[in-house]
């Protein structure tokens, strides 16, 4: 059974889901984990689905193509290779929160500061404001990450503001572990 | 007193209200017998509700002995037909549930509790806890209402896969 990696991409409106999800169910695919959001007033889906024995991914970014045509989608469908991730990754969960003036490299700071302390990202949203008369436009994200055992927070939170590329930018740790109740 | 599994979602006597127990037997006291057993052989576990273990009656255990968030703490505390009856404050926190493997979520509850209910002899007993140990009881409480956590989640983005890697 092919596990396939399909997004699809277009100008938010009504009917999207619905239009994408019917095709995947008529041709007998099952979804798994999915990520969907608006992104500048695009619809963005990212969705894991199992497809049946024989599925050919060409044919099926084909169909999605033609039986949403009215949705003027982006879509690609690619096959997926399951045995890779099969590490348990220890640590413990985090919310990071990052806020600055808007400007261009903010995401690949934080990722590769982040990345060199053998932090693993789990979960990322970013806006940026519009800004005002007074003050520019307003970069902010949010992530939810997974420290390493034996690395505090606060030495991640240093080494994410620190040196001159880091001007202007907060960064906050907050836990993010679940209690098991 | 055997240790019994947990039954997870979605298994329905998890969606279902439990049924208030007449009278405490032995019957009722074997059933609490086991929710003690079942709840201390997961070392991570701080209380359990009949339902969880496939029984319809209403009586949970909550044991948070040790848990660093807890301020309130009763110890043991075997309750068969909890009520809560006042509640005061709200926080935000992140919940998973023995019964919803592998997922968790961010829950407001309040911050301290009155629950009233029966001991294992029948005598009523009023307990009054805050912090963790009143997240611990109302979790359990609503359990008994065939609640479970993700019935309580408000935020879109507030359910995360519990594991990273499988």
């Amino acid at each position: 059974m092919p596990t396939l990696a399909i997004t699809a991409i277009g100008i938010d409106r009504p009917g999207i889901v619905a239009a994408v999800t019917r095709v995947l169910l008529d041709h007998g695919c099952n979804l798994e984990d999915t990520a969907m959001s608006i992104l500048r007033g695009q619809f963005a889906m990212v969705l894991v689905v199992d497809a049946p024995a024989g599925t050919d991914a060409a044919a099926l970014e084909a169909a999605l193509g033609s039986e949403t045509a009215e949705l003027d989608l982006t879509a690609s469908v690619r096959e997926l290779h399951a045995s890779a991730a099969t590490a348990t990754a220890e640590g413990s969960r985090w919310t990071v929160v990052v806020y600055g003036p808007d400007h261009p490299g903010i995401v690949h700071l934080v990722a590769a500061r982040l990345a060199a302390a053998n932090v693993n990202i789990l979960d990322v949203t970013t806006r940026v404001t519009e800004g005002s008369a007074t003050a520019g436009s307003l970069y902010s994200m949010v992530m939810e990450v997974l420290l390493p055992p034996g690395l505090e927070p606060d030495a991640v939170e240093a080494a994410l503001t620190s040196g001159p590329e880091a001007e202007g930018l907060t960064c906050r740790l907050h836990p993010a572990d679940a209690d098991v109740l | 007193m055997p240790v019994r599994p947990v039954l997870q979602l979605p298994e329905p006597v998890l969606q279902r209200p439990t049924t208030p127990v007449d009278a405490i037997d032995d019957g009722v006291r074997a059933l609490l017998d086991d929710l003690v057993d079942t709840m201390l052989a997961s070392p991570a576990c701080v209380g359990l509700a009949a339902n969880q273990i496939g029984d319809g009656r209403r009586a949970c255990v909550v044991d948070v002995t040790g848990h660093r968030k807890a301020r309130s703490c009763h110890g043991l505390i075997v309750l068969v037909n909890p009520v809560i009856v006042a509640t005061a404050g709200d926080e935000l926190a992140r919940e998973g549930c023995m019964s919803v493997p592998d997922l968790t979520g961010d829950v407001a509850r309040a911050t301290s509790v009155v629950v009233r209910g029966t001991d294992r002899e029948g005598a009523e007993v009023e307990i009054e806890a805050d912090a963790f140990e009143a997240r611990a009881l109302l979790h359990e409480v609503d359990h008994l209402d065939g609640m479970v956590f993700l019935d309580r989640v408000e935020s879109h983005a507030a359910v995360f896969r519990r594991k990273v890697y499988r």
